[in-house]
């Protein structure tokens, strides 16, 4: 414990410089990769809007997104779902809003 | 219900007059004889018109209507009570032979028609209109609101905000860490001798795997290979996360795996963790379930603290491994009330499940940033039980106990990769049978292709000659 300090520079050092390994990463399978829930959610809310007209769908699915993009580790595999998921509810927000169906609605 | 059906069959019937009205037209070009057929052809299939049809047959020849007249009104009868609405020229009388009528009939018909018009496009549009009625009355009461909008604005500014404001605190408590136990003269600067993940001397010490996972690897010492140590924050980039940790508590945990060397290492599986933890541990982690059990106090020494559990394979091992040195410093009853917060669990096995047989773990709760002293004590552990197991070896007694569990253990992964490695050759044969049949398939293929060319170079053959016989003469 608190000995350990004092061995340092007397002959009982631990260290040894030969034995060291350098780092290799653990390869970490693609599936056993934490299931990105958020992007998931994100998803089924953009298609949700979308389909059903719901402002509130779209715009979930907007936040959903962004938290996401923010605990996106791979950047390859990740941005692909992530990026299908932000068009989704660009594209609900873009009907909903836009969308010829209510004129009275136009903001 | 009945307009929208009047209106669908007036549109059916829009379609057809289109058509009837060009074949009438036809007729009229044509000799008379044509136009009886086009007459009796147009009979029945006469759907009820409207104005367009009335008025382009007006000028139609009498005769032929006057003799099918009676045919058309029994043609007329089963259809729809709807249609009777519709009056026609041809159902009462023939225009040419009653003059004057027709203006007020057209008239009639003209209002008649205005009428069917405004059903039909009422039957399209009342959801339409019916919307526009809504609208326009609430348009004149209220103002829109936009408090969706600007609920989700402000939730998404403030969860870019929250982003940055998580990640550099994240990123500050990793790096006092690393400032109390990774840099200069501390604790693994002398343990070990390569700290670090890069090559050189002025490689970073921590890698960021993710916003909230940093690791540390150090290396070169005696008995392992080597540390890693992995720390996993809060998500305090993330709001969402942030809100369900407020709910849900969550602590910032740091993991160290010591890879020993393979003679280092006696037989020893340990595991100590608070009293709950221990137990699902004892039956969710594969080595302990199959060679340890929960040890109980032993009579006549000290030993751990109330809260803590311990799990082993046998007494005498646990009782090796739990010194008085440690108790004192961390696992007796005074010292645990510091570090009850801190401590989550130890494992030590040598059967551990995985690559790498021979394992060291520990598992701590992180403080914050301006608290790493408060773990200096558990960090501590880890070097001195590098070195203890690192020297420990079995007594033959408890070595006899222990021997016949792991020949099993061992025997029974020989046996599973036995079979993973059949499995894998299985597969392979299958592929490689799969691809001679390809090859043979596109072999047999290319060999017809051969003999049709074959058989079409004797048959320009056999023409050649028949030229060069006509060329002799």
């Amino acid at each position: 414990m608190s000995h350990s300090h004092g061995n340092a520079s007397s002959a009982n050092d631990p260290r040894q410089p030969s034995a060291a390994k350098p780092y290799t990463p653990r390869p970490v399978a693609p599936e056993d990769l934490p299931v990105d829930y958020s992007g998931f959610i994100a998803v089924i809310l953009g298609v949700s809007g979308v389909m059903f007209r719901y402002k509130i769908c779209s715009w979930l699915a907007i936040i959903f997104c962004a938290q996401s993009l923010a605990n996106m580790r791979n950047m390859e595999s990740d941005l692909k779902q992530i990026s299908m998921a932000m068009m989704f509810a660009i594209m609900g927000l873009v009907t909903n809003y836009l969308g010829p169906n209510r004129p009275a609605a136009k903001k | 219900m009945s307009r929208s059906f009047s209106f669908a069959i007036i549109v059916y019937l829009f379609f057809y007059q289109h058509l009837l009205a060009a074949s009438q037209f036809e007729g009229f070009d044509a000799e008379d004889d044509d136009v009886s057929e086009d007459s009796s052809d147009l009979h029945h299939s006469l759907p009820p018109p409207t104005i367009t049809q009335s008025h382009s047959s007006l000028p139609d020849p009498e005769t032929s209507y006057s003799d099918s007249n009676s045919d058309l009104i029994p043609e007329l009868d089963p259809e729809p009570h709807s249609k009777s609405k519709i009056a026609t020229p041809f159902d009462f009388w023939d225009e040419d032979e009653f003059e004057g009528l027709p203006v007020e009939i057209a008239t009639a018909q003209m209002l008649e028609s205005p009428l069917i018009a405004e059903n039909a496009t009422e039957t399209v549009d009342p959801d339409i209109a019916s919307i526009a009625q809504d609208t326009t009355v609430p348009r004149r009461k209220k103002k829109k609101s936009y408090i969706v909008e600007i609920g989700c604005v402000f939730f998404l500014i403030a969860l870019g905000i929250n982003y940055f404001v998580g990640k550099h605190e994240n990123e500050r408590v990793a790096l006092a860490w690393a400032a109390k136990f990774a840099s200069k003269d501390t604790i693994f600067q002398e343990n070990f001798s390569l700290l670090g993940v890069g090559e050189g001397e002025d490689t970073p010490l921590l890698l960021k795997e993710a916003l909230n996972v940093f690791k540390f690897y150090a290396t070169g010492r005696r008995y392992c290979h080597g540390l890693l140590a992995t720390m996993e924050l809060k998500s305090r980039h993330d709001l969402i996360s942030r809100l369900f940790n407020l709910l849900v508590p969550c602590e910032d945990e740091i993991t160290f795996e010591v890879y020993m060397n393979e003679e280092s290492m006696d037989h020893v599986v340990l595991a100590m963790a608070r009293k709950k933890a221990a137990k699902t541990m004892q039956k969710e982690v594969k080595d302990l379930q199959r060679f340890a059990g929960i040890v109980s106090p032993p009579a006549g020494r000290k030993w751990v603290s109330e809260e803590l559990g311990v799990i082993s394979e046998s007494k005498e091992v646990a009782g090796d491994m739990i010194t008085d040195t440690v108790l004192d410093q961390v696992f007796g009853d005074k010292a645990m009330e510091k570090y009850r917060k801190n401590f989550m669990s130890m494992h030590i096995s040598d059967q551990h499940p995985g690559k790498h047989k021979k394992m060291l773990l520990f598992k701590f709760s992180l403080p914050d940033a301006k608290h790493m002293d408060d773990i200096v004590r558990l960090v501590a552990l880890i070097p001195y039980y590098i070195d203890l197991v690192g020297r420990y070896r079995l007594s033959s007694q408890a070595r006899n106990k222990t021997e016949s569990g792991r020949q099993k253990a061992a025997e029974e992964a020989y046996k599973e990769l036995q079979n993973v490695r059949q499995e894998a050759l299985q597969k392979k044969k299958a592929e490689r049978k799969k691809m001679m049949e390809e090859a043979e398939a596109k072999l047999s293929a290319e060999v017809i292709r051969k003999k049709e060319t074959k058989e079409r170079a004797r048959q320009v053959k056999k023409a050649m000659p028949k030229v060069k016989m006509n060329r002799s003469h």
